[in-house]
């Protein structure tokens, strides 16, 4: 939809409290004027990530000046198996951009994705990827924000069931006045499929954290095995997490889940570490830490798992002195 | 509701139907024109005599009303209702607010007799020593039929009575409170509630006072193409409690019939109510044809610290529910409970659930949510969380568990959870599975057979929910369980 409107210039096309799916994230709001579409980019960050990683493809997409509509798309050929990072790159000022992705997996494919979003507190910025899948398939993507004015990332797969497994997680760490969405719809299409979602997210001053996940299943989709959980620590009372797990089911043969948590940081375990001795921003940086950093320790490429570890240390790091 | 075992069980051997209560009462009725307009709002406000601030408010509704879209976010599907193809009022001739059960016409006494519903306070009270008694109101249609035990209520200060009523001895009361938690503006079907709704029950309780005995109100649609539409107020005091429960019914017809109630709840500091249905309207027949359509709006608003508002729902009936009672928590370490079981059979479609809007600081919520869908139905838990910058320390747990008997129904789930302070403490789970099948063999193999080992385990999948019913009413839902998903396996 934010595509549709950088093309025409209508700023009525752009998503908004009107939509039921955009309810928390409003670009039509947020957005006065449609920037025009420039295919100039912004020059690429300094991001401390190695070009070359061994054995994964790195892809980074600079910010654009203006507007910015880009289309990717990737086809993991039959029982290959890809570990892709992308990195969607943090640029200067109010730009707007709308990224899609569409992957193509072939039977027996696996794609192990890591993706880090990095944006201006100025920018709006919304990555949307479809993935298509084949039998025997497997598909895990690890999304890690640290948030725009808007930011959504959001993130469609088909599950045909079989013996594919699909695993989908994210983490956010927000301070400020930064927002970011993770949305993710997973539909098991055939029977005995299995997923998996973890979403962790923090947020202090007055950031705004959102997480939307809904699973369907599918008449005929028997056997689904699906599972997602969400939870969210708010540091500040002007802070705010809206969550909204959804399970959509029209097959009885299954054993769908979602749990879903918001609270505080622990105060027993900030008493316990800082009775050993560390100062309590420490403390509060090591729980931080360890709560998203499950996320990460979700990654199988060793390489791709530290890469997430290093985003989120750097991400709470910046939580020094917000929070109280 | 307290249709007993044995009426039950005759009804149903009779008419060899599912549903006990589908017959019609014959007897002679009087309507408003058909259709909605200013006129019919007049007549029904003139039916019931009420002064011209009510009117007002009513056609200040109508206005409203005819500004609003119909909502369509639900999971539910429908043909379009024609709002003009319906009599907006429909009473038994001449019975309009009885003085004493003899000049109730007796054909309606036999109706409730039928259902079980004890009208005669002697025949209450000829009942086993020490048995416990309710207060009932019998809301045939526009009008209340009768209200029981109301001296006995009046001397502890209760005030129990249809709303036109209390329109009329406590003008004060109800202008005070009537239309503050669910405002005109509300929503689509509150708002057409707003300007016709005809009959309802009214319930005040002074400070301080426990009200002794459980109060009841039991809605009976019965005229055809009529839509029913009560409002229902219970004010607790401070340091109040009462404990109310709803039953409803109505008769087997092809058409399918609207059904939009308001219930505004109102709990002063400490005060606490609790608030139980048992809704049984008509579903339709096994091929969706007919059954009620119940869009129904209900809040309370924990006005008072240390206020409580708990709402028990066991929805088996009608063909569509949409329906969301909710708690505002204002006060200070108020606590609003939602405990629901709904069953959809056949083609019937749920769209249910609650919200709690915190507040106020220490606010306390629970949600226990336990939908069950069989044949080609369709469940919808729907329920919102929000806690507030102010809410400091708000805490809720929300339990939502979904059962599927049946390769073609569907169940959904649809929370949403807004968190905007750093001390609050929201938990929510929810699960959908099917029966176990391994608890069907065991249950099988110990000699049930396969709908008595059903109605086992269903019974034990809806406990959490059923004991939170006043006892005599948790038999009958249970009861009501079992024939709701009668047919559903096998």
């Amino acid at each position: 939809m934010l595509a549709e409107a950088l093309r025409s210039g209508d700023r009525t096309k752009l998503p908004g409290r009107r939509h039921e799916g955009w309810r928390w994230t409003d670009l039509f709001g947020a957005l006065t004027t449609v920037p025009p579409l420039n295919p100039e980019r912004q020059a690429l960050g300094s991001w401390s990530v190695p070009i070359a990683l061994d054995g994964v493809v790195v892809r980074r997409f600079a910010a654009p000046i203006q507007g910015g509509v880009e289309h990717v798309t990737l086809e993991v050929p039959a029982g290959d198996h890809r570990v892709v990072l992308d990195l969607i790159e943090a640029g200067q000022g109010r730009y707007v951009r709308d990224l899609a992705f569409d992957f193509t997996l072939g039977v027996g494919a696996s794609l192990e994705r890591l993706v880090m979003i990095a944006d201006d507190a100025d920018a709006v910025s919304v990555a949307t990827t479809h993935v298509q899948m084949q039998a025997r398939c497997d598909f895990a993507q690890t999304v890690l924000a640290s948030g725009a004015r808007r930011q959504r990332v959001e993130t469609h797969v088909d599950h045909p069931g079989g013996a594919g497994r699909v695993r989908l997680d994210g983490a956010y760490l927000l301070a400020g006045a930064r927002h970011a969405d993770q949305t993710t719809v997973v539909r098991h299409l055939g029977r005995d499929g299995e997923s998996r979602q973890l979403v962790r997210g923090v947020v202090a001053g007055a950031a705004r954290g959102v997480f939307q996940g809904r699973i369907e299943v599918l008449q005929g989709a028997d056997g689904t095995d699906a599972r997602l959980a969400h939870n969210g620590l708010i540091l500040s009372d002007r802070a705010e997490i809206d969550s909204k797990p959804e399970l959509e089911i029209y097959a009885d043969d299954v054993a769908c889940a979602h749990g879903n948590t918001i609270g505080a940081l622990d105060e027993d375990a900030l008493f316990y570490a800082m009775s050993r001795g560390l100062p309590e921003a420490e403390a509060r940086r090591l729980l931080i830490t360890a709560f998203v950093g499950e996320v990460a320790e979700r990654i199988r490429h060793p390489g791709l798992r530290d890469q997430a570890l290093i985003f989120l240390a750097a991400q709470a790091e910046a939580f020094d002195g917000e929070g109280r | 509701m307290a249709a007993d075992v044995e009426t039950l069980a005759t009804v149903e051997a009779l008419a060899g139907e599912k549903y006990a209560h589908g017959f019609v009462t014959d007897i002679e009725q009087e309507f408003s024109e058909k259709g909605l307009n200013p006129d019919v709002i007049r007549f029904i406000s003139a039916k019931k005599a009420e002064p011209d601030w009510l009117l007002a408010w009513r056609l200040e509704a109508y206005a409203r009303w005819l500004a609003l879209d119909e909502p369509d976010w639900a999971k539910i599907s429908y043909p379009p209702i024609d709002y003009q193809a319906l009599y907006y009022y429909a009473a038994p001739k001449e019975k309009v607010g009885p003085k004493s059960l003899d000049e109730v016409d007796p054909d309606l006494l036999e109706t409730y007799k039928k259902l079980g519903i004890p009208l005669k306070e002697q025949e209450i009270l000829a009942g086993v020593e020490g048995a416990s008694r309710y207060a009932v109101d019998a809301v045939f249609d526009s009008v209340s039929v009768v209200t029981t035990f109301k001296a006995e209520l009046a001397k502890a200060g209760v005030i129990f009575c249809p709303l036109s009523e209390a329109v009329r001895e406590h003008p004060d009361l109800v202008r005070a409170y009537l239309g503050t938690v669910v405002p005109t503006s509300d929503n689509y079907f509150a708002c057409l509630n707003s300007a016709v709704f005809s009959e309802g029950s009214f319930v005040y309780v002074p400070p301080g006072v426990r009200c002794p005995m459980e109060l009841s109100t039991y809605f009976r649609i019965n005229a055809s193409s009529t839509g029913q539409f009560e409002r229902t107020l219970i004010i607790a005091d401070k340091g109040a409690y009462v404990s109310y429960l709803e039953g409803c019914t109505a008769p087997m017809r092809d058409e399918n019939q609207l059904h939009a109630a308001v219930v505004e709840l109102v709990a002063l500091e400490d005060a606490e109510i609790k608030y139980s249905t048992v809704q049984n309207w008509y579903p339709g027949d096994a091929e969706g044809r007919g059954g009620i359509y119940n869009f129904v709006t209900k809040r309370a608003d924990c006005r008072g610290d240390r206020s409580k508002v708990s709402w028990t729902q066991v929805e088996t009936g009608s063909a569509i529910t949409w329906k969301y009672p909710s708690c505002i928590l204002r006060g200070a370490d108020s606590v609003g409970e939602f405990y629901s079981i709904a069953i959809t059979n056949n083609r019937q479609q749920a769209d249910t659930g609650t919200k709690m809007i915190h507040l106020g600081p220490g606010s306390r919520s629970r949600i226990i949510a336990k939908g069950i869908s069989a044949g080609r139905s369709t469940s919808t838990y729907r329920g919102l969380v929000s806690v507030h910058p102010k809410a400091k320390g708000a805490r809720n747990f929300t339990q939502c568990d979904s059962l599927l008997i049946g390769k073609d129904c569907a169940a959904h789930t649809v929370p949403y959870v807004e968190a905007r302070n750093g001390s609050a403490k929201l938990e929510h789970e929810a699960t959908t599975t099917r029966l176990s099948e391994d608890q069907l063999f065991y249950a099988m193999q110990r000699g049930l057979s396969q709908e008595e080992a059903v109605q086992l385990l269903v019974n034990g999948f809806v406990k959490d929910v059923l004991q939170e019913l006043p006892m005599e009413f948790a038999v009958e839902a249970q009861k009501l369980v079992a024939v709701s998903l009668e047919g559903s396996v096998g």
